[in-house]
């Protein structure tokens, strides 16, 4: 009935119908989850990290926990999981069978080990399966199996380039994305490891190590696994802006093709992902929480976006933020002021209230009229005011010349 | 008979409390007579501080599980809720009753020392009950007087359905072991004597009397007055009503009356007969809501000639009225039409057409016309050391502006008793 926007590209190589990918997760470990995904309209799969048959698996359950507010339950989702526990020969299997099953999908599998003969022989395997790429996680926060146990692979820059090269060595022609985390003092060096190591991307980040609460009452750490807990992975809304720097830090210093993942929760934070470098947007936390149909709205809003703003393909999106990104220090210093419509005020006093006791106490509170008016000598336009206004009444002005320009809030949908 | 089901379970309040926009001097909190600090007591429920919210509650209100079920927060503070700007406004009653519903009164309570002083309260109603506790906290001892039992009408009138039997024990409970040195059920007529043994009086009588219809036939079988039938039901005994009963008025007494009546009985027939049209009823229009569900019909625009029948009650005669011009409190006057009186058939008439206050006691204090006590800006009557609230100074209002009378009467009792008379 409608148009349809054609969203479909080139990534390594690999067809990509939409820049949509499920990512090497609970939504992919199984082969019936997996078709469905796809089935849904995803356009590609990582399957869940697999390792060599000696690896074994040992899942602690409850492993899931989240953290948010009763309107808002998973700001961020914790696990304590581990790889998958199926082993390269199953993957192996499930990937001739999606590749069978969807042979214009992008079928790829997620590895890790530990000894370079590991490493090469999970990479000859999938490749004899037919795998469209290798994702090897160097970054798996819980229970390591890298070169340092208890420590993340792509936390060593050395150890990183090291094993980066054995895969490569291996994989030949197949593209192979290295999984790093945002867990470095210089995410960037790790980058320049992997371009050196001559790998083709890197998948930018992963979940990030976090504790994900502790009861007060009981002390018990969460998630409680009869009263004792570990670090989680933390994954979904809370991480995106974590991930955003992290793929910008790199997409600015190092020319590396990159998978986003991390915190994408909607078609305009994958748009984020991808304005900051990200050349494709991972999910799973979103078909976590909302099952694997939320591809539609992704689809059909990245379909839109691109319409609106005269872009032809998804690609054209990718990096296009990145060089208004600078240091504080060499952007301009705009003089300019909070401007309140009160058209638009409700009268809560929030504004008044944080400019008080956070902000220049800039802002006058008429009691009577319940109207906040801004006293111009004391704002800076710093725009806490504007965060905290729960309509959305109040941004910050500045005059240039004759003309009037607007800094407006920008923070949720 | 089970209690109306308005109850957010912890899930709700914690969905509904972040609905909050936590106003800056928040219109809520002025509206409200009793001047709860309603954002602070939010905040508390979304931060899981119950027993903090119980706090700011308790301390603003000393009838708060009262309240919590019956107060008309479409008058107070949700009228004024600027989230109604945005969408609807918060549902803070609700989140209030979930505070109350989830912790203790007692839990932590201190009483200061009290003092030698010691004052009289005439009539344990809302307004009495808050200006004792009121004083209790500023060390001043009270002794209550009541012809009943405490808890004034939400006690004795207001049905178990709107609030239930636990909640007003235990409120009355709290009340009369902590705050109150003795009550006595006896019948003050006269303030004299007790000006000689307590330090001050605070007179909170409320509204005895019920106003009668001057028609012909209030006299037959099968007549009742609304509150004395809401008492006796409350108290337990069968209302004695028939099958088709007419309850005459259109405040929130004539709507309760109906509702408990339906509820009684549900088979039975109860029509709320009234001069003006469905916007002028001066009940609060949850009430209406409630009484519209349990099938309480109307006959508007209907004014009463006479009760017919011989012994008992057989019908209703009115007059079809129709409305005209708006008061100038926004409610349209009516006027009779002309030869168009029917007969509505009824077997049981209640009278609910307002209430007055009992005016052969208190010799010597001021009275307005219409019967009701005159105080001061201070609460003080006529007679230096006697102070009144609630309704027997306001006329028929609701709770918390009887509370919010004996919290203001308390500060200047307490003035004046400080004051060495």
């Amino acid at each position: 009935m409608y148009r349809e926007h054609d969203l479909s590209y080139d990534f390594l190589g690999i067809h990509l119908e939409n820049p949509f990918i499920l990512s090497a997760a609970p939504p992919t470990d199984e082969l019936d989850m997996a078709v469905d995904g796809l089935n849904a309209g995803w356009a590609g799969v990582v399957l869940k990290t697999t390792s060599v048959e000696e690896n074994p698996v040992n899942l602690k359950y409850p492993m899931m926990s989240s953290f948010g507010t009763a309107a808002h339950k998973v700001w961020g989702l914790g696990n304590i999981d581990l790889i998958s526990r199926y082993h390269i020969e199953e993957i192996c299997t499930r990937v001739s069978t999606l590749k069978h099953l969807f042979p214009g999908k992008m079928i790829a599998a997620s590895i890790m080990g530990s000894r370079k003969e590991d490493w090469q022989s999970l990479v000859w395997q999938l490749r004899k399966a037919g795998v469209d790429l290798i994702e090897c996680s160097f970054s798996c926060p819980q229970g390591s199996m890298g070169e340092a146990p208890g420590r993340m692979l792509a936390q060593s820059v050395e150890a990183t380039e090291k094993v980066a090269r054995w895969v490569k060595e291996a994989a030949d022609e197949t593209p192979v994305l290295i999984k790093i985390t945002p867990q470095v003092t210089d995410i960037v060096e790790v980058a320049r490891a992997l371009q050196r190591a001559g790998v083709d991307g890197v998948t930018a980040s992963n979940s990030v190590p976090a504790l994900i609460g502790v009861d007060v009452e009981t002390m018990e750490p969460r998630p409680s696994v009869w009263g004792d807990g570990a670090y989680s992975g933390m994954t979904g809304m809370a991480i995106k802006p974590l991930t955003l720097r992290t793929i910008a830090e790199i997409a600015r210093s190092v020319e590396i093709t990159i998978s986003g993942n991390g915190g994408a929760y909607s078609w305009s934070d994958a748009v984020e992902l991808m304005a900051v470098g990200a050349s494709n947007v991972q999910f799973c936390t979103l078909p976590m929480h909302y099952g694997f149909g939320v591809i539609r709205d992704l689809t059909s809003g990245m379909a839109d976006y691109l319409e609106r703003m005269g872009f032809a393909s998804p690609r054209d999106i990718v990096g296009k933020a990145l060089s208004h990104i600078k240091a504080q220090e060499d952007l301009s210093a705009p003089v300019t002021h909070s401007d309140i419509d009160l058209d638009k005020c409700v009268g809560c006093g929030s504004c008044f209230r944080a400019c008080r006791d956070g902000g220049h106490r800039a802002i006058v509170w008429d009691s009577v009229k319940r109207q906040p008016s801004v006293d111009m000598d004391r704002c800076p336009g710093c725009g806490q005011c504007m965060q905290v206004c729960p309509v959305n009444a109040i941004r910050m002005r500045e005059e240039v010349g004759q003309k009037v320009h607007y800094f407006e809030f920008r923070g949720a949908r | 008979m089970e209690e109306f089901e308005r109850t957010l379970n912890r899930q709700q309040a914690a969905i509904e409390a972040e609905r909050c926009l936590y106003c800056y001097d928040a219109p809520c909190e002025a509206k409200c007579p009793a001047h709860v600090p309603i954002p602070e007591f939010i905040q508390s429920i979304r931060s899981g501080n119950m027993h903090g919210a119980r706090v700011l509650l308790q301390e603003a209100h000393p009838l708060i599980e009262t309240c919590g079920r019956i107060c008309p927060e479409e008058e107070f503070c949700q009228s004024v809720c600027t989230r109604a700007k945005v969408d609807k406004p918060v549902r803070i009653r609700e989140l209030h009753r979930f505070v109350t519903d989830s912790t203790d009164a007692a839990d932590r309570l201190e009483i200061p020392v009290e003092s030698r002083d010691c004052v009289a309260i005439v009539g344990a109603g809302p307004a009495g009950l808050a200006c004792a506790r009121e004083l209790k906290l500023k060390g001043i001892r009270c002794e209550v007087f009541d012809t009943r039992s405490l808890g004034g009408v939400p006690a004795q009138e207001v049905s178990w359905n709107r609030c239930p039997r636990e909640v007003q024990e235990r409120e009355m409970c709290l009340l009369a072991s902590k705050f109150i040195d003795q009550v006595h059920i006896e019948r003050v007529t006269d303030v004299g004597p007790l000006m000689r043994d307590y330090a001050a009086v605070f007179i909170a009588t409320g509204l005895p009397a019920e106003s009668d219809l001057p028609i012909d036939g209030v006299g037959l079988a099968g007549v009742f007055h609304a509150r004395e039938l809401l008492r006796a039901v409350k108290a337990g005994a069968a209302s004695g009503t028939g099958r088709r009963v007419g309850v005459v008025g259109g405040g929130n007494v004539a709507i309760e009356v109906a509702s408990v009546l339906r509820q009684e009985d549900p088979t039975r027939d109860v029509t709320v007969v009234y001069r003006r049209g469905i916007k002028e009823l001066r009940a609060f229009s949850e009430e209406i809501d409630e009484a519209t569900r349990l099938g309480v019909t109307y006959q508007f625009l209907a004014i009463p000639d006479c009760i017919l029948g011989e012994t008992h009650v057989t019908g209703l005669q009115v007059t079809q009225a129709r409305l005209c011009e708006e008061d100038e409190s926004g409610r349209c006057r009516f006027e009779p039409l002309p030869a168009s009186s029917y007969v509505i058939p009824l077997d049981t008439v209640v009278i609910a057409v307002g209430q007055r206050a009992d005016e052969d006691v208190f010799h010597g204090i001021a009275r307005s016309s219409g019967g009701l006590i005159r105080v001061g800006e201070n609460m003080q009557t006529s007679m230096p050391g006697v102070f009144a609230g609630g309704d027997v100074v306001s006329g028929a209002r609701t709770v918390v502006e009887a509370v919010r009378d004996g919290k203001k009467a308390a500060e200047s009792i307490a003035a004046y008793v400080a004051g060495g008379k």
